[in-house]
């Protein structure tokens, strides 16, 4: 076994015990992969894990691996489009953070019916994990809530899920990313009580006396070219027209290209978005389909007005979120992301993923690229959304 | 489908901002413009489909999007119009505060340069009623005595309510018996009631509570106070009754009562109500104003039940104290005085940078039969001192001029680095009480300006006692 393999995150160790650890295995034995993680991440304060992996693992070996190496501990995850370790963006292996309990009470649920869920079950949910993490924590566990959501990220669900979640959260802050699967759009899942599940999610509520802020942020900005969304099958997510013509031919003459040329990589370097109020929220295009229609990441509907976006530079604009999440809470403990993997892709085609590396490397982010963000109950696409926990109480 | 007969120009897409370029023949550009025409008509219909719906809340998955985002859009916005508030608010507080603090700064100079010779006015007429005077001359002494009393504690309530404004008195909390505190005020009000013709009932308490003692003791002294002020016949009550959240501390009277609509205003400063028995009370009506403000501090609440003509009752609700700490003997001793005691004896030494001070404590100290060494510094005390080892030393606190850097904490631990166990007196104007913390760690005892007279003497006969003790 390669002792280099596993690195539990410099920082962490500084403390006797410390308040959160993380490790990330590359290899590809679910077994290995497993223990690998659990001798990183031993400690007799853990208290939860949470970890993000590729979808090429046997995800029920993996499952079983992982609910065998940490037994007695509680464990959330989902599959990704790429994974954020402590050594920066990989592909194919799996990350994992442990929670100490003295800093973190954790507690997680799961919605396994997307379609049916409601106010009434989304109010118990909450409920339930507000008393868990209440029970969990010692008694003058003094801090503060804030949820990180786990979604199935095919499921075509998002919007109603956490609209109907956002509203039973009240004022808590959440966040969150769709599951994915290194760009197949096959099966996306989450991890929940030992196995994997698909059309579910994971809501996960942390408490914590550390400070911490939950954060989005994107670097597109707005064009003069319009289109108008003149007709769409709602319920699959397709745009069949803009402006009135098939929407793969007018998406394809508005970037100038091509239909045969429409990969991810263009979707993710000419976005649309809808503008609400002073703000422009992407909608990103997931696939062309052979009828000339436009799949998308997220809800659409006739009438709706889509504005083209161009990117500005990704690499400054991360490296201005980050050094403003560090004014804010001092040196972050951890930062959890969740980066879509469109960003990814714009990294990837500029040649810039080194570089991305060193930076989120060193703000010490850790997640996974997603197939669409959460932010306070909002489903987002091509951002950089998550939560940055400060590593000193606040005084 | 409609669409898929329409052939959109190939180059580029429909552009909403502007009209298309005109090129080729007439019947080109009239088809071209009637396509147009017909793509537009049906984006306008799209759109107003849209409109017409508007963002049904549970409608389609994006209207619950739209839903969410222009909800998020207003908590948003609130929280910012909220933040620009709360730190307009920080502002004007902060520079409130800091005039306040100005204020309360000059006032506390104002008063330390008042305190110093009024405490040696003090302590000269203490010294003069020592002496054989004949009777017309000693009751002159007594008025002058009692002049200066009341000017005391005039500056005295004056100062604490802008030390308590400005948030610069912190209460220092101990556990304690309810009974070392109020035994001694029973016995002090007794005397006073019965002066005025009427009965105080105390009911004592033997229970643990925690508060800070002088404070607290002022709460209760000024409740006695106006209940003797204001009561013309009948009786006193104090007593404690024991709640679920606390010692309720409580005094009752048979007085005149309270209207419900004056009940808060009494509260307020220079606020009295007419009726006082005592036609010679100078007070300035800061009394409950001042006892408002400590409850407030303190976080024990009070409570005032009247009616007119049934009398009123005061108390104050004060926490029991933690299990885990027990209390040393805080009670003062009851200062017992009178002029026919025994002489104290022994050698106090006597640093204070201010002579009419130095000058008032050896005629005080000299009256009760003390040996008094005094001097201005601990270089001078050293010159003179040489023949009588102290067995108690009384210091000021606020030594600092040109003669000496140290403050008096300091020179008292030199000194008692000679002299092993020997007790220390501060004495001080600053009612700091981090002063008191750091006073009391070095074992110190600590008394403030104006000094009293029967306090000073209680403690040296104290300190005194145990220093013979020990030495056998």
């Amino acid at each position: 076994m390669d002792p280099c393999a596993v690195k539990p995150e410099g920082r962490g160790h500084r403390a006797v015990e410390p308040a959160l650890r993380t490790a990330f295995s590359e290899q590809h034995d679910p077994e290995s992969a497993a223990r690998e993680l659990a001798e990183a991440l031993a400690s007799p304060e853990l208290g939860f894990v949470l970890f993000f992996c590729s979808a090429e693992y046997a995800l029920d070996d993996l499952g079983s691996a992982m609910r065998e190496a940490f037994s007695g501990v509680e464990l959330a995850g989902c599959t990704t489009a790429g994974e954020i370790t402590p050594k920066g963006y990989c592909r194919g292996c799996i990350v994992a953070i442990g929670f100490g309990r003295r800093r973190f009470s954790l507690s997680c649920a799961l919605i396994d019916d997307l379609a049916a869920f409601d106010l009434i079950q989304a109010q118990r949910l909450i409920g339930g994990l507000l008393e868990n993490c209440r029970s969990l924590a010692s008694g003058d566990h003094v801090g503060n809530r804030f949820v990180m959501t786990l979604l199935d990220g095919l499921s075509s669900s998002e919007e109603e899920v956490l609209a109907t979640l956002d509203t039973a959260l009240g004022s808590i802050p959440s966040f969150g990313g769709s599951a994915g699967d290194d760009n197949r759009l096959a099966h996306t899942h989450v991890f929940f009580d030992g196995r994997f599940h698909s059309d579910a999610a994971v809501v996960v509520m942390f408490h914590t006396p550390l400070p911490f802020e939950v954060f989005t942020a994107h670097h597109l900005r707005p064009q003069a070219m319009k289109l108008v969304v003149t007709r769409a099958d709602t319920e699959r997510r397709r745009v069949l027209e803009l402006n009135a013509a098939p929407a793969a031919e007018e998406y394809a003459r508005l970037v100038g290209m091509s239909l045969e040329a429409l990969t991810p990589d263009i979707f993710a370097r000419h976005p649309l978005a809808v503008r609400i109020g002073e703000h422009h929220y992407v909608r990103s295009i997931q696939r062309v389909n052979d009828d000339g229609s436009l799949s998308f990441y997220c809800a659409v509907e006739n009438g709706i007005v889509l504005t083209a976006m161009r990117p500005a530079p990704l690499l400054d604009e991360l490296e201005s979120v980050l050094a403003g999440l560090r004014q804010r809470l001092g040196e972050p403990a951890l930062i959890l992301g969740c980066d879509c993997f469109l960003r990814r892709l714009e990294l990837e085609s500029l040649g810039q993923v080194a570089e991305a590396s060193r930076l989120v490397g060193r703000a010490g982010v850790i997640g996974f690229n997603t197939y669409g963000e959460q932010y306070h109950g909002m489903h987002l696409n091509q951002t950089f959304t998550g939560v940055a926990i400060g590593s000193l109480p606040p005084t | 489908m409609a669409c898929t007969s329409i052939r959109p120009s190939p180059g580029s897409p429909l552009d909403l901002s502007r009209p298309p370029e005109a090129a080729g023949s007439p019947e080109e550009r009239a088809l071209a413009l009637e396509q147009e025409n017909l793509r537009l008509r049906r984006i306008c219909a799209s759109l107003i489909e849209r409109v017409e719906a508007g963002s049904t809340v549970g409608g389609a998955p994006y209207a619950a999007f739209e839903h969410t985002v222009l909800l998020a859009e207003q908590v948003r916005e609130r929280t910012e119009a909220l933040q620009q508030t709360l730190l307009e608010l920080h502002q004007a507080k902060a520079e409130a505060e800091a005039a306040n603090h100005s204020k309360t700064r000059f006032l506390a100079a104002v008063s330390h340069d008042l305190l110093q010779p009024l405490n040696a006015a003090r302590l000269f007429t203490c010294a003069l009623e020592e002496h054989d005077l004949p009777d017309p001359s000693r009751r002159l002494v007594g008025n002058v005595a009692r002049s200066l009393k009341d000017v005391e504690a005039l500056l005295g309530t004056l100062v604490d309510i802008s030390r308590l404004d400005a948030g610069l008195l912190k209460p220092d909390k101990a556990p304690f018996r309810a009974n070392e505190l109020l035994d001694v005020l029973a016995e002090e009000y007794r005397q006073m009631a019965s002066v005025c013709g009427l009965t105080l009932r105390y009911v004592a308490s033997q229970e643990m509570i925690e508060s800070d003692l002088a404070l607290l003791a002022r709460v209760v002294r000024n409740f006695l106070s106006n209940a003797i002020r204001y009561t013309q016949q009948g009786r006193i009550l104090l007593g404690c009754r024991h709640r679920p959240g606390g010692l309720e501390i409580v005094v009752g009277d048979t007085g005149p009562g309270i209207e419900e609509a004056h009940q808060q205003a009494i509260f307020q400063e220079f606020r009295r109500l007419g009726n006082s028995v005592d036609e010679r009370d100078r007070g300035l009506g800061l009394g409950l104003a001042i006892v408002d403000r400590i409850s407030a501090m303190l976080e024990h609440p009070l409570r005032l039940v009247s009616r007119p003509g049934h009398g009123a009752l005061f108390s104050i609700l004060v926490p029991y104290a933690g299990a885990t700490r027990v209390a040393a003997n805080r009670a003062e001793p009851k200062p017992r005085y009178d002029s026919a005691a025994p002489s104290i004896g022994g050698t106090v030494w006597v640093i204070d940078n201010d002579r009419a001070i130095r000058e008032g404590m050896e005629a005080l100290l000299c009256g009760w039969g003390c040996r008094v060494v005094t001097a201005a510094s601990l270089g001078e005390i050293d010159g003179q001192g040489r023949e009588s080892p102290p067995d108690i030393l009384l210091i000021d606190y606020h030594l600092s001029d040109m003669a000496c850097a140290e403050d008096g904490i300091a020179v008292a631990v030199k000194l008692r680095q000679r002299c092993p166990g020997l007790p220390v007196v501060l004495i001080t104007a600053n009612h700091d009480a981090a002063l008191k913390v750091r006073a009391r760690r070095e074992g110190f005892d600590c008394l403030l300006k104006p000094l009293k007279p029967l306090r000073l003497r209680m403690l040296l006969l104290q300190r005194l006692a145990s220093v013979r003790a020990e030495r056998g």
